[in-house]
């Protein structure tokens, strides 16, 4: 299974970016990892070039926030992405804010998970859990 | 006309500099105060020098802190530039100065020393008459640099690694390296005039489970990298690791290793320093629990013998630190090294011949690789991985080694990647750490091990 992952914006905590890749790496996963300071274009131009199954964006300093509203506009110009699984997670909003509107905010922005402040193994058990479901169905 | 010279007409000749005179620059460095010079506190060796960071967007400000920091008995101040003049956009800069000094309220968290200018600078510098440490985190610091020397500022810290890979994504390594060495030259040149110019190259790198051999390793080459371009003093440094035993170790082995790679380069009549980092990772939010551990950070830059300690404040975790806790750590870490003594001698053997044979071999794969100067050699260094820094942001950095704390908090190297650590060293190194573990819990222990002073 192909994931491509990677820091949203002009955001280089890189930290939590590398600990994603050796997670991601340890379940198994083939890690496509763009790393700190990405655009939303490289994102989709990686999940294309890659064939990803998975595209799972992070965020700490909250600037996905803006980047997010523009997910389904870009999204769309990009043909055979339908049936890829868009996460994001991390801390996504600047200052603080409601779980439960934050996570309805980021769905309605083309999001599959939303993971607001979940700790990382948490995270990717809802990734697993989304991925058998999607096999049943 | 030499090129050097050449280039320097070229970066001084921009619409942010108001009329850079060569002639004036030079005579001031020529009969500038030895107190202005770190290197000569240095070859006093009097006591540990404490230097605070620090700077502000308008010069009152900078001027009322470095009253503060004097009245606090500082040994030297600092001057940390803005991130704006960091990425060279002067334009930016000096619109938020503007908007700083007009709306009393701060658009940028350092001070915008290109566009203050030399002339202004110079008279806050030589009014104070104490060392000034130019802080900043700049590729390419060409302009910087040489306002930086022509207002008084004779300590440059930095380098074309130490200031690239913890900061940046994709600046080109290579035109770092070159930057750089126009930066090593302007301050050999200028050393002639008068005391030295000091160089110091940033050890802390990311602060993030950086082990001892890569930082000592990144340390010697960009000592070596400034006196082949002639520069005559030159502080190496480091940050607290999190076990003391490990920052003695590495005191004494990076202590030991400048003198022979200096001597191997015919540069040993060149001063070499170390400076000591209080711990550069996370700080607890708990402003007491903060004061702590800078105060144990004191004491073990007494330990390793630093000739020099960069402080942090009791507000570290919330934000940019205000003046008056700024001043509060140098006068409470003055207090503590002055009640410091009669310390024990601490020598791990073992441990430091370990890290001298890891430092060892991976300078000797840097020299051995095939490229025809120093710089080259470095960079592919980098480059194939022979030198990996734990969590660097850069393209261009492997990312392949892995490090954990063992139980005594040490760093240890569990995964070397493409670096050539020598097979009895990296057993050793593993031996010290339980690795039956998976991967899920080895990856939550990295978590703990880089928060270990939040709790």
């Amino acid at each position: 299974m192909k994931v491509v992952t990677g820091v949203v914006g002009n955001d280089i905590h890189v930290v939590a970016n590398r600990l994603i890749d050796l997670s991601l790496q340890a379940r198994g996963y083939e890690v496509f990892n763009l790393g700190v300071n990405t655009h939303l274009e490289e994102f989709f131009d990686a999940a294309v070039e890659t064939g990803a199954e998975v595209l799972m964006i992070s965020s700490l300093n909250g600037e996905a926030e803006g980047w997010g509203r523009e997910v389904k506009l870009l999204k769309a110009k990009y043909k055979n992405l339908d049936d890829l699984i868009m996460m994001i997670g991390g801390n996504l909003v600047v200052g603080s804010g409601n779980t439960e509107d934050i996570v309805a905010r980021y769905k309605k922005y083309g999001f599959d998970l939303v993971c607001h402040q979940v700790d990382l193994n948490t995270g990717l058990d809802l990734l697993q859990d989304l991925l058998e479901e999607r096999c049943k169905s | 006309m030499s090129l050097l010279q050449e280039e320097r007409e070229i970066i001084l000749s921009n619409e942010y500099v108001d009329a850079f005179d060569f002639d004036e620059v030079a005579e001031f460095v020529s009969n500038a105060s030895k107190e202005l010079f770190i290197s000569h506190h240095f070859k006093k060796r009097e006591k540990m020098l404490v230097q605070p960071r620090g700077g502000f967007p308008t010069y009152q400000q900078q001027y009322a802190l470095y009253e503060f920091f004097v009245d606090a008995n500082v040994d030297v101040l600092p001057l940390t530039i803005d991130s704006n003049t960091r990425l060279n956009d002067y334009g930016t800069a000096k619109k938020m100065l503007r908007l700083s000094e007009e709306n009393d309220m701060d658009m940028l968290n350092g001070y915008p020393l290109v566009t203050h200018g030399y002339r202004t600078t110079r008279k806050m510098i030589t009014h104070f008459n104490k060392p000034v440490s130019l802080r900043h985190g700049t590729p390419d610091a060409r302009l910087l640099i040489e306002t930086a020397i022509a207002s008084g500022i004779f300590e440059i810290e930095g380098g074309p690694i130490t200031y690239l890979l913890p900061y940046s994504k994709n600046f080109p390594l290579d035109k770092a390296f070159l930057y750089w060495k126009y930066v090593e030259r302007v301050c050999a040149n200028y050393s002639e005039l008068n005391e030295p110019i000091n160089r110091e190259s940033f050890g802390p790198l990311t602060a993030t489970l950086v082990p001892p051999s890569i930082t000592i390793v990144i340390q010697l080459l960009e000592m070596l990298l400034s006196l082949e371009e002639g520069v005559k003093s030159f502080s190496v440094s480091f940050a607290q690791q999190g076990s003391m035993n490990q920052d003695i170790v590495t005191g004494a082995v990076i202590r030991k290793l400048v003198k022979h790679y200096a001597a191997e380069i015919d540069c040993a009549d060149a001063a070499i320093n170390l400076v000591y980092h209080q711990w550069m990772g996370a700080f607890p939010t708990n402003k007491d629990f903060a004061e702590q551990l800078i105060n144990l950070s004191t004491v073990i830059a007494s330990m390793v013998g630093a000739d020099k300690i960069i402080t942090k404040t009791r507000e570290e975790a919330t934000g940019i630190p205000t003046k008056e806790a700024n001043a509060k750590t140098v006068a409470d870490t003055q207090y503590c090294l002055r009640i410091l003594n009669g310390l024990p001698s601490v020598v791990d053997e073992e441990e430091e011949e370990m890290l001298t044979l890891e430092v060892k071999a991976i300078m000797e794969a840097v020299f051995n690789d095939p490229a025809d100067t120093l710089w080259r050699k470095v960079f592919n260094s980098i480059k194939n991985g022979v030198i990996d820094v734990p969590f660097s942001p850069h393209i261009i950095n492997q990312n392949q080694m892995i490090t954990i704390r063992d139980a005594n908090k040490n760093i240890r190297i569990i995964e070397r990647g493409n670096v050539p650590i020598p097979d009895r060293c990296y057993e050793f190194e593993k031996a010290q750490c339980d690795l039956s573990k998976d991967t899920t819990s080895i990856v939550n222990d990295i978590i703990h091990d880089i928060g270990i002073m939040q709790w």
